[in-house]
C-alpha cells in the first residue's frame, strides 16, 4: 500500500465522543441566557436614598441664596429711586424759588 | 475539485433556519459537521479531550457569527478556516509535539483499516510533524483537499503548500523505514 493510501485512512474522519452536539448546545444556552438581575442590598438603597438627599437640598438651598440676592438687588433698586425722586423735588422747590423772587 | 463548488446544498435549509435563530437548526448544522471540524483537530492535536474542547469552541464562534455565513459552501470553507487557524495557533502556543493518540479513537473510526497497526502509526507520526506541514497533511489526506483549497484555507501560496506537503510525505516515508 501506498504512503498515500495508507494516510486516506488513517486520516479518516472521525465521529467525536457521544453527546457532542449536545454539548455545544448546552454551551450555547448558557452563553445566550440572560443573567438574573441581582437583589440590591439594603446599603444600595441607602446610599441611592442619600445622594438623592443631598442633591435635593443642595437644589433647595441654591433656590433660597438666589431669592435672597434678589430680594437685595429690589431694596437697592426702590432706595436709589427714592433718593433720586427726593433730590428732583429740591431742584424743583428751587427753581420755583428762583421764580417767584425774578418776579 | 473546489472545496466551495463540490460540496451538496444539503444543509441549506438547515442554515438558512439557524440564521433565523432556530436552535434545532443550529443543531443539526452541528451535527453535520462535527465529524469534519473534530477529526481535523484529533488528527493534528492527537488527543480527543483537546480535539473536542476545539471544536466545541470553533460551533460558538460559527453561532456567534452565523450572520456572516452566504450560503453551505461558505460555511464549510468557514469551518475548516477557522479550525486549521485555531489549531495552528494552539499548536504555536503550546508547542505541542508528539502526543500518544487515543486508543478508543480507532473504534470510532468510520471505515475499518486493513492495516490498523499502520493507520496508528501513521497518525503518530503526522503527529510529529511541524504545524504547518500536520494541517496540510491533514486537509489533504482527511478532506481531500488539493494544493489550491488547501492554500485558501491556510491563507499560503501554492508553492508552498506543495513543497510543505512534498517535505511533509518525505518525512512520513523516512520515519516509517526507520520503525
Amino acid at each position: 500500500m501506498s504512503i498515500e493510501q495508507g494516510l486516506k485512512e488513517a486520516l479518516a474522519r472521525k465521529s467525536p465522543p457521544p453527546g457532542f452536539t449536545a454539548r455545544v448546545m448546552d454551551a450555547i444556552g448558557r452563553e445566550t441566557r440572560v443573567p438574573a438581575r441581582p437583589a440590591r442590598r439594603w446599603w444600595q438603597w441607602a446610599a441611592a436614598a442619600a445622594l438623592l438627599m443631598a442633591i435635593g437640598g443642595g437644589t433647595t438651598a441654591h433656590y433660597i441664596e438666589q431669592r435672597r440676592e434678589g430680594e437685595r438687588a429690589k431694596q437697592q433698586v426702590l432706595l436709589a429711586l427714592r433718593i433720586t425722586g427726593a433730590k428732583l423735588r429740591g431742584t424743583r422747590e428751587h427753581v420755583r424759588a428762583i421764580s417767584r423772587q425774578e418776579e | 475539485m473546489t472545496a466551495i463548488a463540490a460540496e451538496p446544498a444539503t444543509g441549506t435549509d438547515a442554515l438558512q433556519r439557524a440564521r433565523e435563530g432556530d436552535h434545532d437548526a443550529f443543531a443539526e448544522l452541528v451535527s453535520e459537521h462535527e465529524a469534519m471540524v473534530y477529526s481535523i483537530a484529533y488528527h493534528v492535536f492527537g488527543d480527543r479531550d483537546r480535539a473536542s474542547d476545539l471544536a466545541q469552541d470553533v460551533f460558538l464562534q460559527l453561532y456567534r457569527n452565523l450572520g456572516a455565513i452566504e450560503s453551505e459552501s461558505h460555511l464549510l470553507y468557514w469551518l475548516r478556516q477557522v479550525t486549521t487557524r485555531r489549531c495552528i495557533d494552539l499548536l504555536r502556543r503550546s508547542r505541542l509535539r508528539a502526543v500518544p493518540l487515543d486508543d478508543v479513537a480507532e473504534l470510532q473510526s468510520p471505515e475499518s483499516h486493513r492495516d490498523p497497526l499502520l493507520g496508528r502509526t501513521l497518525r503518530d507520526l503526522v503527529t510529529t510533524l511541524p504545524e504547518s506541514q500536520r494541517v496540510i497533511v491533514t486537509l489533504r489526506y482527511q478532506e481531500e483537499l488539493g494544493p489550491n483549497e488547501i492554500s485558501r484555507v491556510m491563507g499560503m501560496r501554492v508553492n508552498t503548500v506543495k513543497s510543505q506537503l512534498h517535505r511533509a510525505l518525505q518525512s512520513l516515508r523516512r520515519k516509517l523505514e526507520e520503525r
